[in-house]
């Protein structure tokens, strides 16, 4: 039985630097692991949406907009997104990646967090086919 | 005239933070200062997640179940993929199964030492608690340089795991255990020897073995109490059976034998560790699963950081679950708190509903609230003919 058993670590921690960093003056490199924002290769995809039924959060949504070119578009949101990974694995032509520098995503602007992908002439297509105002919402 | 011995005085605590910062609702009939009776209501927490596995795919559940616990994420997702597995008919690869009992293991002493802050914190001891979560620190970067992510891990595919485990990620791991045996040396010197702290922990909220098989106890909370349950003992899994683990026991059965027994298991989570490290079994670290699960129904035991969680799966062939139950240890061992209490300072209540570290969310999945002095209990028909009412009702 002893008083103040910690007396001495509260002592040694005076003369150490503090455990905190004063984010986001001070950076740390994020781990190569990092599971951060989606980036997908349109040239890969084949648009068989695998992604899209195994994804938890319904944040994944593929358009085949040219079956007979394989043009596809891919429409992200980043809100819903959970960052689970699990779309990184069952994609089979190795699609997708997930940034491990890229997770400071936080906006006020909510449009923001939808994006869609792909090649400008395949997103355009996507919006001529899509009824007006239809995109904006989903 | 009042007759003021007859009369009782219960204090309402919670649902807002009763001692922890998790809802649940307690009453505590007192006298002076000595509780006399007392009685816990559950269920703030209740999320419907079995009803939404059922509308969920058999990977996208994965994700969902491992949400119902913050803490032991990993645990609850590994006892989903060991049943949906044992399903299929379909075992993960040895490599696989080293790596979810390292994930286990690492989860096993995160959850250890953050209960060991958060028990000292209520018994007032806030040195210790920011200490000790400062050196677990530690171990959240060994996690999340590991895993990709410092609490959801998600390491898990149903038929093995998601990454393998590199020379580098060895070395960092056993650099951060050294760090932290030293440490848990310490804190177990300062919780078995500081004056003050034991007049909070010896000798309070004793439980003898046998009220501990009566109550039903699970976990570090009934090896305290010297009962010696632990599934990774009793029935191995994944990796345990290759690599077996020691039963950490204590007899005394107090508040401060669960603070030992606690700690006791980080060195036994250390040895583990370093022995599946030096030892990795080489190989794949995934198996093909099908998308469709056979029909059966299976179940999954698994010993997470509080105790055994225990996980119902029943397929009916598709790609959906039928039905999944999952009962979680602070179940089991919430009911030890109203037996406890009695008979105690209300100023050690706080301290004893920490003792069994308890996890609200993860406990709340059944509500059953009594009417009446028999209580109410509903026959099927009653029940189906109130869901359909229910929902005739709505928009």
């Amino acid at each position: 039985m002893r008083m103040g058993a910690m007396f001495t670590d509260v002592i040694r921690a005076l003369f150490q630097r503090p455990a905190t960093r004063q984010y986001p003056f001070e950076r740390t490199a994020s781990p190569d692991r990092l599971r951060g924002k989606l980036n997908w290769d349109a040239e890969k995809c084949t648009g068989c949406s695998l992604c899209v039924k195994d994804c938890p959060a319904q944040a994944l949504e593929v358009f085949m907009v040219d079956k007979a070119n394989k043009r596809v578009v891919l429409r992200y949101h980043l809100d819903r997104c959970t960052y689970c990974a699990q779309c990184v694995v069952s994609c089979r032509q190795s699609a997708l990646t997930m940034a491990h520098d890229e997770w400071e995503l936080a906006d006020t602007d909510k449009k923001l967090f939808t994006i869609t992908c792909g090649d400008d002439a395949d997103v355009q297509r996507l919006a001529d086919l899509a009824p007006k105002g239809v995109n904006e919402q989903t | 005239m009042i007759d003021e011995k007859r009369e009782k005085f219960i204090i309402p605590i919670g649902p807002q933070h009763p001692a922890l910062k998790e809802p649940g609702h307690f009453e505590f009939t007192v006298d002076g200062e000595i509780v006399t009776a007392a009685s816990v209501r559950l269920g703030y927490a209740h999320r419907g997640i079995e009803k939404a596995t059922e509308s969920r795919n058999w990977t996208q559940n994965m994700y969902l179940l491992e949400r119902i616990c913050g803490i032991c994420s990993h645990i609850h997702a590994l006892a989903y993929c060991l049943g949906v597995e044992k399903l299929a008919g379909v075992s993960a690869p040895p490599r696989a199964q080293a790596i979810r009992v390292i994930v286990a293991e690492l989860e096993r002493i995160h959850s250890h030492l953050m209960w060991l802050g958060v028990a000292a914190h209520e018994a007032g001891f806030d040195t210790l608690f920011m200490y000790s979560w400062r050196d677990r620190e530690a171990l959240m970067d060994v996690l999340e340089s590991l895993t990709g992510n410092r609490v959801n891990y998600s390491a898990n595919l149903i038929g093995g795991v998601k990454f393998d485990i590199s020379t580098d990620q060895r070395d960092t791991i056993l650099r951060a255990l050294e760090t932290l045996e030293e440490r848990s040396k310490h804190y177990l010197s300062i919780v078995t020897s500081d004056m003050v702290f034991l007049r909070r922990t010896r000798g309070i909220g004793t439980t003898s073995a046998a009220q501990a098989e009566k109550i039903g106890l699970v976990g570090p909370t009934a090896r305290a109490s010297g009962v010696a349950r632990d599934v990774r003992v009793d029935a191995p899994y994944a990796a345990y059976v290759d690599f077996p683990v020691k039963l950490v026991l204590h007899t005394v059965g107090d508040l401060e034998s669960r603070f030992v027994v606690r700690i006791n298991e980080l060195f036994e989570s250390y040895r583990l560790i370093r022995e599946i490290l030096d030892h990795m079994p080489e190989g794949e670290i995934t198996a093909r699963i099908p998308r469709r699960i056979k029909e059966g129904e299976t179940i999954s035991r698994v010993e997470a950081p509080r105790g055994e969680l225990f996980y119902f799966i029943k397929s009916n062939g598709s790609d959906m679950p039928e039905r999944i139950k999952v009962r979680t240890p602070t179940m089991c061992n919430m009911a030890s708190v109203p037996v406890l209490g009695i008979g105690q300072q209300l100023a050690d209540i706080p301290m004893i509903l920490a003792g069994i570290d308890p996890c609200f969310s993860c406990n709340d999945r059944t509500t059953v609230i009594h009417q009446g002095e028999d209580g109410d209990v509903w026959t099927w028909e009653r029940l189906r003919q109130h869901g359909i009412d229910f929902y005739r009702g709505q928009p």
